[in-house]
């Protein structure tokens, strides 16, 4: 409880932070939506020509993208450094975090805003309302897979960005591993199959973020669920002793003094 | 004579640069292997078992995207770079320098693309090679890369005009995405023209973006003379727009710089 009212007054300093420049904070919000929107033409245009794809329609694209767009746009709105975890580390900016009695992944991670992220939140909610699959009840399921998909992403860009404690600066890895994370999540998981559909499940969870949370959404799967849960909860274990066992080998870059 | 050698120097020691950290430039260009991978299983399963479909194979199909996503992880990205010289007012002490800002940004970011397409054709081709099969001929290629030079100009100035719209708006990255996701489509970068309805083909093909993504990815899997001179002939007529559009928009932003203090 005492963590929760911490991290909401950290997003609440955030927001005021980020709306300082109001012109900017808007034209980010709807500049992320746009973006967005022009990238799923891509599948308008595809499906106008091809009509499913390994069992998937165009209907069902607007489900996925929603889910990871929201996804995506809340882990960037509410814990912004998790993209750049491993500059923060490899830098020795940790040492600010690890100098204050709050719990230092949670604070870092929760330190910084991306103010496009809204933009994205706004994009996939709208996506999936507008997807024709949107029930009352669907909406409640949408909302589930969105923060288990959110924990999946997280916990993921912790892992990567944290094995810069033995890696040193790993900003081109992580970027690639965000690539992966995000291409392959907007995918259709039907098309893939194999030793890569294993991966997409596991070494890296894209299907996670997108069909699996879309099926359960689509068809209320209870298995899609229970893998969604289970992975959710067993990559924030991994994210988590990944990063307390990197802490061990942190060597302080004797920035207590610098204001993050 | 001098002024070309001033450029030169310029773009040289850019080029040396990009290799002065090689571990990560290559970890960079391990990026078109994802893509690559992506776009193989999905034009997979939609050929299925179609020979060809508008006019391409399933090989053909690949290649192109190879081609069109070497191009698009190659091209440089330095509106922002010009965006933040410009709000933090920098931009002003590059003006008394004996260079030209624009020409310094077209050499120094020509220096920064060359071993990035060399790396991506090189790493996205032996995967689609080992994907799909062998890639088109010597005439593709040569085709191709010629075309790239247009392609590359194109993106160039467009790039440094969002970049010197910092000028008038406080933020220019919304401008950059949309710009990317324009390339994404009607460029062709994502799907190949040829599969669009006639009307998006028509919208499509009388835009800059598939001139300097389309044109050149088509050229590679269909090298002819005709296409490529007409290729030429587009990328000539955008570039003389955009360049000189580009270069009114510097002198117009420099006379609204002010400068304080210093």
């Amino acid at each position: 409880m005492r963590e929760l009212r911490f991290l909401l007054s950290l997003w609440k300093t955030n927001l005021l932070a980020v709306m300082e420049f109001r012109v900017s904070f808007i034209s980010q919000i709807i500049g992320m939506m746009l973006n967005d929107g022009f990238y799923f033409i891509f599948w308008v245009i595809f499906f106008d020509r091809f009509e499913t794809v390994g069992g998937w329609s165009l209907s069902d694209m607007f489900v996925v993208f929603g889910v990871t767009a929201t996804a995506f746009g809340l882990v960037s709105f509410l814990f912004g450094n998790a993209f750049s975890l491993g500059d923060i580390i490899a830098r020795g900016r940790l040492d600010y975090y690890l100098s204050l009695p709050r719990p230092a992944l949670l604070h870092t991670l929760a330190s910084r805003s991306i103010a496009n992220g809204l933009g994205d939140v706004s994009y996939g909610i709208l996506s999936y309302l507008v997807s024709g699959q949107s029930t009352a009840g669907g909406l409640g399921r949408f909302l589930l897979a969105v923060v288990l998909a959110a924990v999946v992403f997280v916990s993921f860009l912790v892992i990567v960005q944290s094995l810069a404690f033995w890696m040193g600066n790993s900003t081109a890895f992580g970027q690639l591993m965000l690539n992966a994370m995000i291409t392959f999540a907007l995918y259709p998981l039907g098309m893939f199959d194999g030793p890569l559909r294993f991966i997409l499940l596991t070494v890296v969870p894209a299907a996670l973020m997108g069909a699996v949370p879309a099926g359960f959404i689509i068809h209320l799967d209870w298995v899609n669920l229970g893998q969604l849960s289970l992975g959710a909860a067993g990559l924030l274990a991994a994210a988590l002793f990944v990063f307390h066992a990197g802490l061990r080998r942190y060597e302080s870059g004797s920035a207590i003094q610098v204001e993050v | 004579m001098k002024q070309l050698r001033k450029y030169w120097a310029i773009f040289v020691v850019q080029l040396l640069n990009s290799l002065a950290y090689p571990a990560e430039l290559l970890w960079r260009s391990l990026a078109i292997l994802l893509f690559m991978l992506v776009f193989t299983f999905l034009w997979r399963a939609t050929y299925g078992s179609n020979q060809s479909m508008a006019g391409l194979t399933l090989n053909d199909t690949i290649w192109y995207l190879m081609l069109a996503e070497t191009i698009e992880l190659s091209r440089p990205r330095f509106a922002r770079t010009i965006a933040e010289a410009v709000k933090d007012g920098s931009v002003a002490y590059l003006l008394n320098k004996p260079y030209d800002f624009i020409l310094y940004q077209l050499a120094a970011s020509g220096g920064d693309s060359v071993f990035r397409i060399l790396l991506n054709a090189l790493l996205g081709g032996t995967l689609v090679w080992a994907l799909v099969g062998p890639p088109p001929g010597l005439p593709g290629w040569l085709l191709a890369f010629a075309a790239m030079l247009g392609a590359w100009l194109i993106n160039f100035c467009l790039t440094a005009l969002i970049g010197l719209l910092a000028f008038v708006t406080e933020d220019v990255a919304p401008f950059e995405w949309i710009y990317q996701k324009m390339i994404f489509i009607l460029g062709g970068m994502l799907i190949p023209i040829d599969f669009y309805p006639e009307w998006l083909q028509d919208l499509a093909r009388a835009l800059p973006f598939s001139h300097l993504m389309y044109g050149p990815a088509k050229l590679f899997v269909r090298p002819e003379w005709g296409a490529f001179l007409e290729l030429l002939a587009w990328q000539a007529a955008w570039v003389a727009l955009l360049g000189g559009t580009l270069a009114i928009s510097y002198q117009l932003g420099i006379r609204r710089l002010a400068i304080n203090g210093g």
